[in-house]
């Protein structure tokens, strides 16, 4: 006997059937904790390459949040708009890489500290 | 309003989660990952159980469990492993697994175009700088880490921070979720009604459109494709005849996203065109410093030659 009745083993068949709101926000709870996670790698790590890369974790967070939503209203502009995550998130990667490659030939150090007299 | 899980058990489970991503972040000497890992993996199962025993008739997929907790521990041990290359793995596992979860959410099309575009292009990039980008160790110390891979900055702030948002947050979207407008169940084959040529060429594969055959239209020209009782309204030799869809007359999720897409944001199109276009240029122009310096000691190089073959020349009269 199942013991949780609405726990259905294979994946949802077909885009019109709609979707719950506790659902949704099971799917939401995840994209909030995986932003939360990448938030605080952003904060505490000291390489520039795995801040980018924490930028992504929370592009990643922000496509899963747009897609559930776009699932919950039947609506398929939320997935256009993973699309255009997408690219900015390539855009981004091109540039910020190319940059860390610049600044690391001329430090020899990938360490966020080792820029500091940028700020202010 | 009530919150759609008990708050003792939500707010429990977040502030297990801060101390176990706190205990997991790198640390100079010894650091306590194994047990700030498992610490973040009994929060996220305590909020989804938490969260589940509510709501017992509304459960998402078995899956879902599955790739949440793969997606969620991986994107922990992208910020906590001291290493950057297995940190891009990790995150080519948050990937996949996050693709997943778009399986289960129906968008079969960004779930295989995010493998392609993350996993299979930026990810690569990221590798490869930074495999360009890391000092060469020496022969004695391989597994020496550098100082700021070691250590993390502030940890404990950061983590407070990060979960006093993360708190909010779900505070915000269990108390705001019931209240969501309801959606009616429609049929996903409403858009056949603007697709006439892809219904048609169905028709015709299913040997149901005759030669001559056209589209009964509505009085404002548009053709008459009802997809609610899926018929279709069609004028054959004068008369209009209603003819039932084939059975595997569906739109497609990569159908209804391009129609969307081109539909109702052709202008964004443009802007991330644009948009890649600059980065293009600007990754060029970035890395431009190099070739030009190339070009400036082939000029040099050229220059010596043509002396030499005018010196040499000069010599043979």
């Amino acid at each position: 006997m199942n013991p949780l009745p609405a726990l259905n083993l294979l994946a949802q068949q077909g885009f019109p059937e709609p979707m719950t709101s506790p659902v949704l926000a099971h799917y939401l709870f995840v994209s909030a904790a995986m932003f939360v996670i990448g938030l605080i790698g952003f904060l505490t790590r000291r390489n520039l390459i795995i801040m980018f890369l924490c930028t992504e974790l929370m592009f990643q967070a922000a496509g899963i949040a747009l897609i559930a939503f776009s699932r919950y209203h039947l609506n398929h502009s939320g997935q256009t708009f993973v699309i255009f995550v997408l690219t900015v998130a390539a855009a981004e990667a091109a540039m910020a890489l190319a940059l860390v490659v610049l600044l690391f030939r001329k430090r020899e150090s990938l360490s966020t500290e080792v820029w500091g007299e940028m700020k202010g | 309003m009530d919150l759609i899980i008990n708050p003792y058990i939500l707010y429990l489970g977040i502030a297990l989660g801060a101390i176990g991503v706190c205990l997991a972040l790198p640390r100079a000497r010894v650091s306590p990952q194994a047990i700030g890992g498992i610490l973040a993996a009994v929060a996220v199962g305590l909020i989804l159980i938490g969260l589940g025993f509510r709501n017992q008739n509304h459960l998402p997929n078995l899956y879902f469990y599955v790739f949440s907790i793969v997606a969620l521990g991986s994107a922990l041990r992208v910020i906590s492993h001291q290493r950057p290359v297995y940190a891009a793995l990790y995150f080519i596992l948050t990937i996949l697994a996050s693709s997943g979860l778009y399986l289960l959410l129906s968008a079969e099309f960004m779930a295989f175009a995010l493998i392609i575009i993350y996993a299979g292009a930026i990810l690569i990039t990221y590798l490869f700088v930074i495999m360009l980008a890391t000092q060469a160790p020496s022969e004695e110390d391989m597994d020496r880490l550098a100082d700021y891979d070691a250590q993390s900055r502030d940890p404990v702030f950061a983590t407070i921070v990060g979960f006093i948002l993360l708190a909010a947050l779900t505070t915000m979207l269990f108390r705001g979720s019931p209240s969501l407008a309801r959606v009616q169940p429609q049929t996903g084959d409403a858009l056949l009604a603007e697709l006439p040529r892809r219904v048609e060429n169905e028709l015709r594969k299913a040997d149901l459109w005759l030669e001559g055959d056209r589209f009964a239209t509505a009085a404002d020209g548009s053709p008459l494709i009802d997809s609610a009782h899926r018929t279709v309204s069609v004028v054959r030799r004068g008369e209009v005849v209603a003819i039932d869809m084939p059975e595997a007359l569906h739109i497609r999720n990569v159908e209804a996203l391009a129609f969307n897409l081109l539909n109702e944001h052709p202008g964004t199109i443009e802007i991330a065109g644009i948009l890649l276009l600059m980065a293009m240029l600007g990754a060029v122009v970035l890395s431009r410093r190099q070739v030009q310096f190339d070009e400036d000691m082939k000029a040099r190089q050229a220059r010596k030659l043509a002396e030499a073959f005018a010196r040499e020349g000069s010599a043979a009269r």
